[in-house]
């Protein structure tokens, strides 16, 4: 997936949501998104998973080039994800491999990998509307694997989730990288973008202000900025581990 | 139908049936579950209307148990071609002019109903409805007069009602939102 | 009170067709036939379709329920307030004919409220949709029929929680029908706008697990549909088709 220059507007918009965006995203990578509210993050997920102006309307300028059509996207709130039509956890995620027409071997083959994957398998019996916001959540992004997308977008994936189960969830997404998928995943959340991301972001105003390694653009975690207030230079350690690196070496 | 459209129209559907019951539970003289239907032909147009009235009319049917309805499915496409109209010639831009079209939308849908009433079900059929025709009915008034002036007078008050609450729904529509239904640019 | 119940009988395990396929044509024969006996007979073989299936007793009291007010409407209307010849009940004079009119009129009712009821409890959504997939019936319109019954329940919640934001603002739901009348503004414009601002993430979900695909679904469990199945059905077209043809062309001829 890669833009160039990529300008977007929304219809009726008066100024652009993307501004002069140029990009590259490789298979087998995560890349983090961060920004304030507005800032644009969720465009950009929109913009490079081919969504809008498809089905947003808009208008797109600049170049894109997509290089895969299994593209999945995961958003913040569980219940506008779920197609409604099932009555248990098993049928919901095997809804997209089965809309394919895929024979229902292949079909619930990848709803058993894609139900480990995201540890629910024990809920698969169970009628969705019973769960819990942090375990439909993850059937949510289940369903999504199993499509066994090359392109994966999340726009803060872990917002409905308790701390344990956001902490699954990211250390998912270097093992889909490492199975090959491209990984692109928004969130204010920096401590856990400087775990997961090999590259990060930084958004402001529909632009892009800061791209490189989480240590050399985030600056804004617990750790950093007590580093910051101890007077330590910059780039800040991001987490615990590299602060007492730093203080060890 | 777009997967956009078929989403709306979900939404169309849900917010007939729940408003309904919410009309209901106020026990008030009108249905209004038709809110939705209009709101669909407003924001998608005529089909996508269609779709969601007869919808509606099934589901209403298997949610109270009461397939007695079944048969008013025709008053739905009525509704649903009527609001799409009405939302083409602006009549939703002002209040007044929605209520006065609302009221129009009443006479057609009671015209429609009326017969169904008389014919399928001897005037007896929803609640409040045959309360109004066995009173006029007992008052002396001949029985197809009686249960037409039952449907008019619900109509009449109920689509006015529901022209309203969605004229003022599309006023309080955000720019945002308001520009991606092309139908409402119209 | 009103839906699927769990079963072991014959019609639980039918094709889901096939209970469906039986209400309706009873809704047809009892609009096909107008003498009150024969009406009567149509609401007696629903409720053989009800017991049947083990659910006689189960759909009998919201039937009772949905038809009783409207038996005692039609009662007034047409038996009361019917045309002569009367005969004398005690105090009150009753309209032969009317009381005819109000039997057939009650009769289709409990029919038809019977066959749907019966349908109702013997189909299990589950394997509706299942059956729907597997003959190739478009995904719009299983989507609709089926998906909007859970987006109900969250609707309903969400007017709770609307009731309970404005009331903190001081909208009062009681008092005359007027004043409940002008509650409904406050209450339905923010229940709509709300429900239209999820439409783009609904749709986009959908995009993203095949909800365009062309071709047919692959149905994990599809139910049998077998050779009884498809014979219960002619029947019940053939039925249907031969009533009616008794009624316009019987009568005439």
């Amino acid at each position: 997936m890669a833009l160039d220059a990529a300008t977007f507007a929304y219809p009726g918009a008066r100024t652009p949501a993307l501004l002069d965006v140029s990009l590259a995203i490789e298979a087998g990578t995560v890349t983090g998104v961060t920004g304030a509210v507005g800032a644009g993050t969720s465009t950009l997920l929109l913009v490079a998973g081919g969504f809008a102006p498809r089905l947003t309307g808009g208008a797109l300028s600049g170049r894109r080039d997509i290089a895969t059509n299994r593209i999945g996207i995961v958003f913040a709130t569980p219940w506008t994800q779920l197609t409604g039509l099932a009555t248990t956890v098993r049928a919901e995620v095997a809804f997209g491999p089965a809309s394919l027409g895929r024979p229902r071997g292949s079909v619930l083959a990848a709803c058993g990998a894609a139900l480990r994957d995201l540890g629910v398998e024990h809920l698969a019996d169970r009628d969705p509307a019973s769960l819990s916001g942090g375990e439909l959540q993850r059937v949510v992004v289940a369903s999504v694997l199993a499509m066994e997308p090359e392109l994966l977008v999340l726009d803060d994936p872990a917002a409905e989730l308790d701390p344990a189960g956001a902490d699954a969830l990211y250390a998912l997404l270097p093992e889909l990288a490492r199975r090959g998928t491209a990984v692109l995943v928004a969130t204010p959340d920096s401590e856990r973008l400087a775990r997961t991301a090999e590259r990060v972001l930084v958004m402001e105003g529909g632009r892009v202000t800061r791209d490189g390694p989480p240590a050399a653009v985030l600056d804004d975690t617990d750790v950093a900025r007590i580093a910051r207030a101890a007077g330590c230079p910059a780039p800040y350690p991001l987490d615990v581990a590299a602060l007492v690196a730093r203080v060890v070496r | 139908m777009t997967l956009r459209d078929l989403v709306v129209v979900r939404l169309g559907v849900a917010v007939n049936l729940v408003v309904g019951q919410v009309a209901a539970a106020l026990l008030l003289p009108v249905y209004l579950d038709t809110i939705g239907t209009v709101l669909v032909a407003t924001l998608v147009g005529p089909r996508a209307a269609i779709v969601a009235g007869l919808t509606s009319q099934v589901l209403n049917a298997v949610l109270s148990g009461n397939f007695t309805w079944l048969p008013f499915g025709v008053v739905q496409i009525v509704i649903a071609l009527y609001a799409a109209l009405a939302a083409r010639l602006g009549a939703f831009r002002r209040l007044g002019t929605a209520v006065a079209a609302g009221f129009g939308l009443g006479i057609v849908a009671a015209s429609t109903s009326a017969p169904i009433s008389y014919y399928l079900f001897g005037g007896a059929t929803a609640g409040g409805v045959t309360a109004v025709t066995t009173v006029l009915r007992a008052l002396g008034a001949p029985l197809p007069v009686a249960v037409a002036a039952a449907s008019y007078s619900t109509d009449l008050l109920d689509k006015s009602l529901v022209f309203a609450l969605v004229a003022v729904v599309l006023r309080s529509l955000p720019r945002q939102m308001a520009v991606r239904f092309p139908m409402l640019a119209r | 009170m009103i839906g699927y119940v769990p079963g072991a009988s014959a019609l639980h395990r039918a094709h889901p067709y096939t209970p469906l396929a039986i209400a309706t044509g009873l809704l047809l024969m009892a609009f096909a036939v107008s003498a009150p006996g024969a009406v009567w007979v149509v609401v007696a073989a629903a409720a053989l379709f009800a017991a049947s299936a083990g659910v006689l007793g189960t759909v009998l009291r919201p039937a009772a329920i949905l038809a009783l007010p409207t038996w005692v409407l039609l009662t007034i209307l047409h038996g009361l307030l019917g045309g002569a010849p009367h005969v004398m009940l005690g105090p009150v004079a009753f309209s032969v004919p009317g009381g005819e009119r109000a039997l057939v009129f009650g009769g289709r009712l409990a029919a038809i409220l019977l066959a749907f009821l019966t349908a109702l409890a013997t189909v299990s959504p589950a394997r509706l949709v299942e059956a729907m997939t597997a003959r190739g019936v478009p995904f719009g319109r299983v989507y609709l029929l089926v998906s909007t019954l859970t987006v109900v329940p969250r609707l309903r919640a969400r007017v709770r929680q609307i009731v309970d934001a404005q009331q903190c603002r001081g909208l009062r739901l009681g008092g005359s029908p007027l004043a409940r009348l002008r509650a409904l503004g406050p209450l339905v414009v923010p229940l709509v706008l709300s429900a239209l601002a999820e439409v783009d993430e609904q749709a986009l979900a959908l995009d993203v697990r095949g909800g365009t695909a062309r071709g047919r679904r692959t149905a994990l469990e599809p139910p049998e549909d077998s050779r009884a199945d498809r014979a219960v059905r002619l029947a019940v077209l053939v039925a249907v088709v031969a009533a009616y043809a008794w009624k316009f062309l019987g009568a005439g001829g």
